[in-house]
């Protein structure tokens, strides 16, 4: 069931903002992924601008919206009406609601620019035909995108095979002669890479008024039918800001723990000169591969690595088959809050002392809000990568108050 | 082992007890001789009643027997109503007619839409259609979430499919003409991560209207299920630790300065509409309960203190368990508290409300939701719920306009009032040989799945390793799969269609003028209170960052902020929640 041609459809699905309905847009992500399509999932309760960000960054095909709890009519208009004025004109925005959504509605919504309204009862065979048969075009090259659309489709491009001709002009000048510090995240599945990766993301927005930083997240393919359900931005909070660029890859068979496509990408990211932080998370790997070569033979990717591990890894043996504790630059234990943590940062600590390159061993909660452990291990990281690191710590209570 | 792991083997372990207590009555002639005399006793108490059709009905149902092994697991198997384990019923007498009219009213409608004052006129039409004073109150979706109407983005959204509450002054006038400190009227709301800011919003109008001595009599529910939020309806705002803390510090106010307020409402409700399962819906909908048992015992609450003041809302469709499900409910919830948590009589009592499935109500022909609704609500009723609402066969489409609404009510009406079936006689189905074996099917199935459950750590672990969710998606998933393949039937819509077409609904939907009104009065309220706001803000940041009792603290914010003030405020305390897909 896999796509006709080498690039797989990418379907950006939503919950517009204050509903929190998701049940029928499971059910749809999990059937566009037996189909065969990549569908990035945004997850519930999201503001316009945010479904708009995302189908800008992720550069998909079309934009599939469930609503559930009215207004709907004002929400995809606000969607259609931001795509235009932020460059994604072009992208498609299709949906549903069940009965909530009638043929009146769906007739003004049409008028204002949606594309096409799935009734209540349409059988899930068909929406999943009409998709395929509508939504399925070969990217091509496009001179008038700017900004993020502009990078968006130069990945897509490269994704995509051929089409890859560094397409971007802007390229001239990256920031410090290196154009933004990449930092490659692995580690096994359940470390807590994502949630890590996105409380970092809060820091350098806070500690760096200015800049912007970017994130590829490597998800697996199913083997199988192709498809992918790309789900890292549901939980990624923090990343919901203009001065976030977060691209969602699927490894497509590849089995190094990046996509493909990802070298290319970094390039990308790294010559249009608009980053000063980039993090790159693999899939979840252990002991079978080293995404970033950086212990072994063959050309680095990135300028540092960061592994993430939980304290479950199976005991002192486990650890000293991890290949990549003795190449990262940066080791962090997460869910430092779970009782076997102790046990387990002594016998990380021990398997990094083997290694005599003076490794630093962070001990983070990243699903705590504000852990110390993490602001740690962002100073560690702007050490490394000559990042702004201001002082100036949580937010005071805020305070709005309007004329 | 997790509380579960024990809750389980309690249940398992007071079967046993149960069947033992049988065999003893067969062979131990003295426990037989007391067992007889206890149930002859009971039978004198029985008062009978005559039908409107002139038959003689005894007001309570018993198995008919002298044996004692019978008598045995009828008295401890499941209860006389009212007694425990309270399989039957969690009182003696639910819905009987009472000579003295003080019977208690199960019927609620939930009712919201536009802003305060039109869910206030709906309040006072759907109340014409009730004996007692029954407000349940339905919140859009800006207020579900925390958020002010004037937040970026949300206009759309204000007023619809509840009603747009951001201050205090809404709050007053969604129940402006009510007397609530009337013995018989009882508030619900259906309100969740911002809770306790809604529940003080509700304390401070009451007390600007009633004055400051009313709290203590006023009597409702609210909602504030954070467990099943996570799991199931995704209205969270807060960091679950956080959640959690600000939900306890609500209870341990309300217990003693509200003692006939329910300050949480454990739902499966919202569990099974996002596709669990009955034995699902039970199972986490229980194990969420004793969580918050749990909790608050932890916190040094006392059991019997907090315990009389959980109360729990189901759902109830259609699928074969429904007809079980709550009495299963009762008893193991019951047993857990006895055992497990060591909590007296009026603290072991599963205290119920149902509402028929939303889920199971369709757009095609959607005439036959009133069917569909009529059966739900037999069910509910079967199952002796405490309060119950029906839904409007309307709800596929819109929120429930005046006409559905008004057949959703009668619909109750016409069971309760019009029919014989619940008023004369109790226990009319407790003991039924399809309905014993059918209960201990669900009730086995139940406790496997808090085993599995416990075996993951209890219900935070399992939820943080989004257990409850994967399940729930799961079974959501395969029940579409079920009515695309046609093995489940839907009439009208993929058994026995009709080729009509469907005809016009009227829609209830606020207009953009009401919308941008509700814009203009909160910014009034911000503007009016802009002097005061910051410092009470201040307070209450400070308050949320030690560990002082958050809801004390915002019974006073609520004066001067508005909702979305206040949600911004906690939330640069204690941080902002991260969803799970």
């Amino acid at each position: 069931m896999t796509a006709s041609h080498a690039c797989p459809l990418r379907i950006l699905t939503a919950v517009p903002i204050c509903d929190g309905h998701d049940s029928a847009v499971t059910t749809i992500n999990i059937e566009l992924a037996r189909h065969g399509i990549e569908v990035i999932y945004l997850g519930y309760h999201q503001p316009a601008s945010a479904i708009v960000r995302a189908a800008i960054q992720e550069d998909a095909n079309a934009i599939g919206l469930s609503s559930y709890n009215g207004g709907h009519i004002v929400f995809f208009q606000e969607v259609v009406d931001q795509l235009k004025t932020k460059g994604g004109g072009d992208i498609p925005v299709f949906g549903g609601g069940g009965g909530t959504i009638t043929k009146a509605d769906e007739r003004v919504m049409k008028r204002q620019g949606t594309d096409r309204i799935f009734p209540a009862g349409t059988p899930l065979g068909e929406i999943m035909a009409v998709i395929r048969r509508e939504y399925d075009r070969i990217a091509k090259p496009n001179t008038r995108f700017r900004g993020d659309r502009a990078l968006a489709r130069a990945i897509t491009l490269a994704e995509s095979g051929p089409g890859y001709r560094r397409p971007l002009k802007k390229s001239a000048a990256p920031k410090r002669g290196q154009g933004g510090f990449v930092i490659g995240v692995a580690g096994p599945g359940g470390a807590g890479k994502s949630t890590l990766i996105d409380e970092l993301t809060s820091r350098f927005l806070q500690k760096n008024p200015t800049g912007r930083i970017a994130i590829l997240a490597n998800d697996p393919s199913h083997p199988d039918t192709g498809g992918a359900i790309l789900g890292d931005r549901v939980s990624a909070i923090y990343s919901q800001d203009n001065r976030v660029f977060f691209r969602s890859l699927a490894t497509r068979g590849n089995l190094t723990g990046l996509s493909a496509v990802a070298p290319a990408a970094i390039d990308l990211l790294r010559k249009s000169g608009e980053f000063d932080l980039i993090l790159v998370e693999s899939v979840g790997v252990g002991q079978e591969s080293d995404p970033f070569r950086t212990f072994g033979r063959g050309p680095k990717l990135v300028d540092a690595t960061l592994f993430v591990l939980a304290p479950h890894y199976g005991g002192r043996i486990q650890l000293q088959k991890i290949a990549l504790l003795n190449g990262a630059d940066l080791v962090a234990l997460n869910k430092c809050d779970h009782p076997m943590a102790h046990t387990a940062k002594a016998e990380i600590q021990a398997r990094l002392d083997q290694n005599g390159r003076n490794q630093h061993l962070h001990a983070t909660t990243a699903a705590k809000h504000f852990d110390p452990g993490v602001d740690v291990l962002f100073a560690a990281i702007a050490r490394l990568g000559g990042l702004t690191n201001s002082p100036g710590g949580e937010k005071p209570c805020q305070l709005e108050v309007s004329a | 082992m997790s509380e579960l792991g024990k809750i389980a083997d309690s249940v398992d372990a007071y079967n046993t007890h149960v069947a033992s207590e049988v065999v003893r009555a067969r062979t131990d002639a003295r426990f037989a001789a007391e067992l007889r005399e206890r149930w002859a006793r009971i039978h004198e108490t029985v008062d009978w009643t005559v039908s409107p059709t002139g038959t003689p009905l005894p007001r309570l149902a018993l198995p008919q027997t002298d044996d004692p092994g019978a008598i045995a697991e009828y008295l401890f198997g499941q209860g006389l109503p009212g007694e425990f384990p309270y399989a039957n019923a969690a009182y003696r007498e639910m819905y009987l007619d009472r000579d003295s009219g003080t019977g208690e009213e199960p019927m609620r409608l939930f009712a919201g839409l536009g802003l305060a004052e039109d869910t206030n006129a709906r309040f006072h039409y759907l109340s014409s259609h009730q004996k007692s004073l029954r407000l349940s109150t339905a919140f859009d979706g800006p207020t579900l979430y925390g958020l002010d109407s004037d937040h970026e983005g949300v206009l759309g959204k204000v007023g619809e499919g509840g009603v747009a509450i951001d201050t205090v002054e809404d709050m007053t006038r969604l129940f402006a003409g009510f007397d609530l400190t009337r013995k018989d009227a009882s508030v619900s709301m259906t309100m969740n991560a911002p809770a306790p800011v809604i529940l003080a919003m509700f304390i401070a109008a009451a007390k600007r209207r009633f004055g400051p001595d009313c709290v203590a009599n006023l009597r409702g529910t609210i909602q504030a299920d954070m467990l099943k939020e996570v799991q199931a309806q995704n209205e969270v705002i807060f960091p679950i630790d956080a959640s959690l803390r600000f939900l306890c510090d609500m209870i341990e106010w309300c217990v003693p300065n509200m003692p006939r307020w329910y300050p949480v409402s454990i739902s499966g409700y919202h569990i099974a509409e996002a596709g669990a399962t009955p034995v699902q819906q039970a199972a986490f909908t229980l194990s969420n309960g004793f969580t918050y048992a749990g909790l608050l015992k932890a916190r040094g609450a006392d059991v019997n203190g907090f315990g009389p003041r959980l109360s729990f809302f189901l759902d109830c469709g259609l699928d074969v368990e429904y007809l079980v499900l709550g009495r299963v409910c009762r008893r193991i919830w019951a047993i857990g508290m006895k055992e497990v948590f060591g909590a007296n009589a009026k603290a072991q009592i599963l205290k119920l409300h149902t509402q028929t499935s939303g889920r199971s109500l369709i757009a095609a022909e959607f005439q036959n939701n009133l069917t569909r609704t009529a059966v739900e609500l037999l069910l509910s009723y079967m199952n002796y719920t405490n309060s119950c609402h029906s839904n409007s066969a309307d709800e596929p489409f819109t929120t429930p306009t005046e006409k559905y609404a008004t057949l959703a009510s009668h619909g109750q009406s016409i069971i309760m009032e019009e029919s014989g079936v619940f008023k004369h006689m109790m226990n009319m189905f407790g003991g039924a040989p399809g309905l014993h074996l059918l209960e201990q099917q669900v009730e086995k199935a139940i406790l496997d799945v808090f085993r599995e459950m416990d075996t993951l750590g209890g219900v935070l672990a399992a939820q943080e390793q989004r257990y409850q969710r994967s399940k729930i998606q799961e079974a959501g998933h395969a029940y579409e799969k079920q009515i695309y393949a046609g093995s489940r039937p839907i009439i009208g819509l993929n058994k026995y269609k009709s080729d009509e077409p469907m005809p016009g609904v009227p829609l209830a939907r606020t207009s953009p003028r009401k919308q941008r009104r509700q814009v203009e009065r909160l910014r009034a309220f911000k503007k009016k209170h802009a002097k005061k706001s910051p410092a009470a803000l201040q307070k209450l940041a400070q308050v949320a960052r030690s560990s002082g009792n958050v809801f004390g603290e915002l019974v006073h914010t609520v004066e001067v902020c508005s909702l979305g003030q206040i949600t911004a405020c906690l939330t640069g305390v204690v941080g902002k929640f991260r969803p799970m897909v």
